[in-house]
């Protein structure tokens, strides 16, 4: 009972601390809360076309956190997913528009490039980690700017296709772009890519004896290396994994959303589901829920600044203070056990 | 003479302490003299810590008194010590002399080697905590009350780390600042130590104070009996086994500078249990890890099947945050083939249970974290873990340490069980009693080397002490 209301008590204090902070920033902004709240839903959940692109951020957010859960999960924090999800959505968006198989099997490959590309970036960090144990938040936070910086060299130059404006490949054959959810809609099936990918990660974590060595790891490190986890697999491999899900993402943005890589194409989805997964508490099914509300933001935002003039932004700066009212709880959560002990 | 002297240097009355579930504390009123050695004792989670707090005043009553003749100092029973910090920043911490703005570095450090050699010990001032051994540290923790000059000092399980002859120096120390007038109370369940040191005691169950005893007046059994209430328990008896060949270790070398092994040798046959005694910090927890593989060595070691009781339980043994049917197969995870990938759920709950019922786990509910679980529970769920394959090998380091004596006698039954049923036991125990109760073959680890080795028959408590001071 008390370890269940616990858990439930981070997401709802997260809650109310973004409902809190954003009737503030209205107010500060000259607007009711009432009249900020409504444009923000009417924004996101009004029709059709704004329920879509609410999904659409939130498939964008979710694989993303699920990465970042997978990680956290293992005591490891990766703050590279955005870095991740660029490899893996670059890995697609070389490979698609030379493909010629059939478009089930183009879709698979398409998602398994991502993954690929993000867990081989994951990877990297992850091996640091394993071998000369680098600290994964500055390594994962560093790759970031190396993904960006290779992407761009590569979208720009040899892999630039031949109608491209910026740094872009060429466009996916019409027949691999993942058929629409919602017609009319920008909305994808890539949610649903992304909804199963959360629960294989549920069942990972719950049911899996590498999920169980996974999480003991995160939870009792030392616990579990004396009972004979192999640390370093689990360390070098959850993070090639997280990193793996987010390159899913990108795979995701690429085939669903933009029909070729861009270095644009996101802008600090990687960042923002570090929020998303904490508000979620690690856990895959509430990190859904969570990428939903967090997908109102995204989409309403933008309606929210044009018809009360609350800037974009300051949702931005609130999805930063999550993160940090989330830290600071563990901390004092934390210490108090610690104390109690 | 001090005219104070008849007074009493503390007292406590009406006592009451309620935490959710429990009253830890029970209407206690104790009063100590000042020069007495005064000993609480109680199984563990009696709310002897408890109550040592309250004297303290870390821990707020929730009904009584609290009068105390000056200043009362408190040595945790886990120690709260900066290990990066060198020994007299840790001793002089929030205390440092000045000179000006600055720490008066030259000053601090004489005075704590003042304080070390007053109370009868030496102690390098400069060493970083974290180099030192258990030992050690805890004379740091003691210098750090001793500094505040207290008229109470309070000692939580004081010896729990100690081997004995650094036991028998500790309460030298003790028994000087006794007669020079301070009032010490030891909270402990180490009742030899109770009988050997203390001139009082009272002992303490289910938050009340059951008795109280001149120690002249009374014998070991008495206290036993009064602290559990009743029945002291037995621990198995040994029969007679046929000894099988199934570990050795041959010139195994680990580890470096203190605490290392050099080319030690051994052998623990099926059927045994074979003690390895020494003071802490002389290549035992090298050994243990190198046994357990979480280092690298070199030499020979063959072994099966492995059952481990690591020797810190919250750290090295269990996941604190998860349930008891978690950790119940942490370790077993892959089940007997190494090879399974999901996680046998029904498994275990059914190991848990066997484990709760088998090894008298008293868990609320097994789906409970295990951090809820008083340490005696946890250390019995840990010992069951490691039996429960029926493993040929068990390797226990301190497997009683710092639990009540109920708990203890069932872990000590349940490894000479595993012994009687033709487990090769490795016991690796800091208390020389206990290794003398279960052992059928002591060796001495000294300077990571084995200094002497006794067959039970052989038995020469004064011979094992000398070896392991480095005597011969």
């Amino acid at each position: 009972m008390k370890r269940e209301a616990r858990a439930f008590a981070g997401p709802i204090v997260a809650v109310l601390a973004i409902a809190a902070l954003m009737s503030a920033a209205m107010l500060v902004a000259g607007t009711t809360p009432v009249a900020g709240f409504s444009a923000l839903i009417a924004g996101a959940l009004g029709g059709r076309n704004e329920i879509g692109e609410t999904l659409v951020a939130t498939t964008a957010l979710l694989f993303p956190a699920l990465g970042i859960a997978l990680a956290f999960r293992a005591g490891l924090f990766n703050i590279g997913a955005e870095g991740q999800l660029l490899v893996g959505a670059l890995f697609a968006g070389a490979v698609g528009p030379l493909l010629t198989i059939p478009p089930a099997a183009a879709f698979v490959l398409l998602f398994f490039l991502g993954a690929l590309g993000g867990f081989v970036w994951g990877g990297i960090a992850g091996w640091m980690k394993a071998r000369f144990n680098a600290n994964e938040v500055i390594s994962t936070l560093m790759l970031n700017f190396v993904a960006a910086s290779l992407t761009l060299e590569l979208a720009g130059g040899p892999l630039r296709g031949p109608v491209a404006s910026g740094a872009e490949t060429a466009w996916l054959p019409n027949a691999y772009w993942l058929p629409t959810l919602i017609s009319h809609t920008r909305l994808s099936t890539g949610i649903l890519v992304a909804l199963a990918v959360a629960v294989a990660l549920h069942f990972v974590f719950s049911r899996t004896v590498f999920g169980y060595e996974l999480r003991a790891t995160g939870e009792a490190p030392e616990a579990a290396r004396r009972n004979g986890i192999n640390i370093a697999r689990i360390t070098w491999l959850s993070l090639a994994l997280s990193g793996a899900i987010a390159g899913m993402g990108g795979a995701a943005i690429v085939t669903g959303e933009l029909h070729r890589f861009n270095t644009q194409l996101s802008p600090g989805y990687g960042f923002t589901a570090i929020a998303v997964a904490l508000v979620g508490d690690l856990r895959p099914l509430w990190i859904c829920v969570a990428a939903f509300g967090f997908g109102i933001l995204e989409a309403g935002g933008l309606s929210m600044q044009a018809s009360v003039q609350v800037p974009k932004d300051a949702i931005h700066v609130i999805e930063g203070l999550i993160v940090l009212i989330l830290a600071a709880r563990r901390y004092v959560v934390t210490r108090a056990h610690g104390a109690s002990a | 003479m001090d005219p104070g002297a008849a007074l009493n240097a503390l007292v406590l009355r009406g006592i009451v302490k309620v935490y959710p579930g429990v009253r830890a504390v029970d209407g206690v009123d104790l009063h100590l003299v000042p020069g007495e050695i005064h000993a609480l004792v109680g199984e563990n989670g009696a709310g002897k810590s408890t109550l040592a707090s309250i004297a303290f005043g870390e821990i707020a009553a929730d009904a009584g008194t609290v009068e105390s003749a000056g200043v009362v100092g408190l040595v945790h029973q886990h120690f709260e010590l900066i290990g990066r910090l060198r020994v007299w920043q840790n001793v002089l911490l929030g205390r440092e002399p000045r000179r000006g703005w600055r720490i008066d570095i030259d000053a601090a450090r004489e005075r704590v080697r003042a304080l070390a050699r007053d109370n009868g010990f030496s102690i390098d001032v400069d060493a970083f905590v974290d180099d030192l051994p258990i030992g050690i540290a805890q004379r740091v923790e003691l210098l750090r009350e001793l500094d505040r000059n207290p008229a109470v000092l309070l000692l939580d399980e004081p010896t729990a780390a100690l081997a004995p002859a650094e036991i028998d120096a500790f309460f030298t120390t003790v028994r000087g600042l006794a007669e020079r007038g301070t009032a010490v109370m030891i909270v402990t369940h180490k009742l030899q130590e109770v009988i050997s040191y203390s001139a009082t005691i009272s002992v303490m169950r289910a938050g009340k104070i059951v008795a109280r005893m001149e120690t002249a007046d009374v014998t070991l059994d008495d206290v036993a009996r009064a602290m559990v209430g009743g029945r002291v328990p037995a621990v198995a008896p040994r029969t007679q086994t046929e000894l099988r060949p199934c570990v050795s270790i041959e010139r195994l070398r680990a580890g470096e500078g203190g605490g290392h092994i050099e080319s030690l040798s051994l052998e623990v046959r099926g059927g045994e249990i074979v003690g390895i005694a020494g003071v802490e910090g002389n290549g035992q927890t090298t050994l243990a890890d190198a046994l357990t593989g979480t280092i690298a060595y070199s030499g020979e070691i063959q072994k099966t099947g492995m059952g481990i009781i690591p020797q810190d339980r919250q750290r090295e043994a269990l996941v604190m945050s998860w349930p008891v049917t978690d950790n119940a197969i942490l370790g077993r995870q892959r089940g007997r083939s190494g090879k399974r990938l999901m996680v046998d759920r029904k498994g275990a709950r059914d190991d848990a249970q066997w484990i709760a019922s088998h090894f008298d786990v008293r868990a609320a509910s097994l789906e409970r974290p295990v951090r809820t679980l008083s340490g005696g529970n946890q250390q019995k769920l840990v010992v069951g873990r490691a039996l429960i394959d029926g493993s040929p090998f068990v390797l226990a380091y301190n497997p009683t340490r710092g639990i009540d004596v109920g708990a203890a006698a069932l872990v000590q039954s349940r490894l000479m069980q595993a012994r009687n049923d033709g487990a090769a036991i490795l016991l690796v125990s800091f208390e020389l009693d206990e290794i003398l109760a279960l052992a059928d073959r002591v060796i001495v680890i000294y300077r990571g080397a084995i200094a002497g080795s006794f067959d039970r028959e052989a038995f020469d408590r004064a011979a094992i002490g000398r070896l392991m001071a480095g005597g011969s």
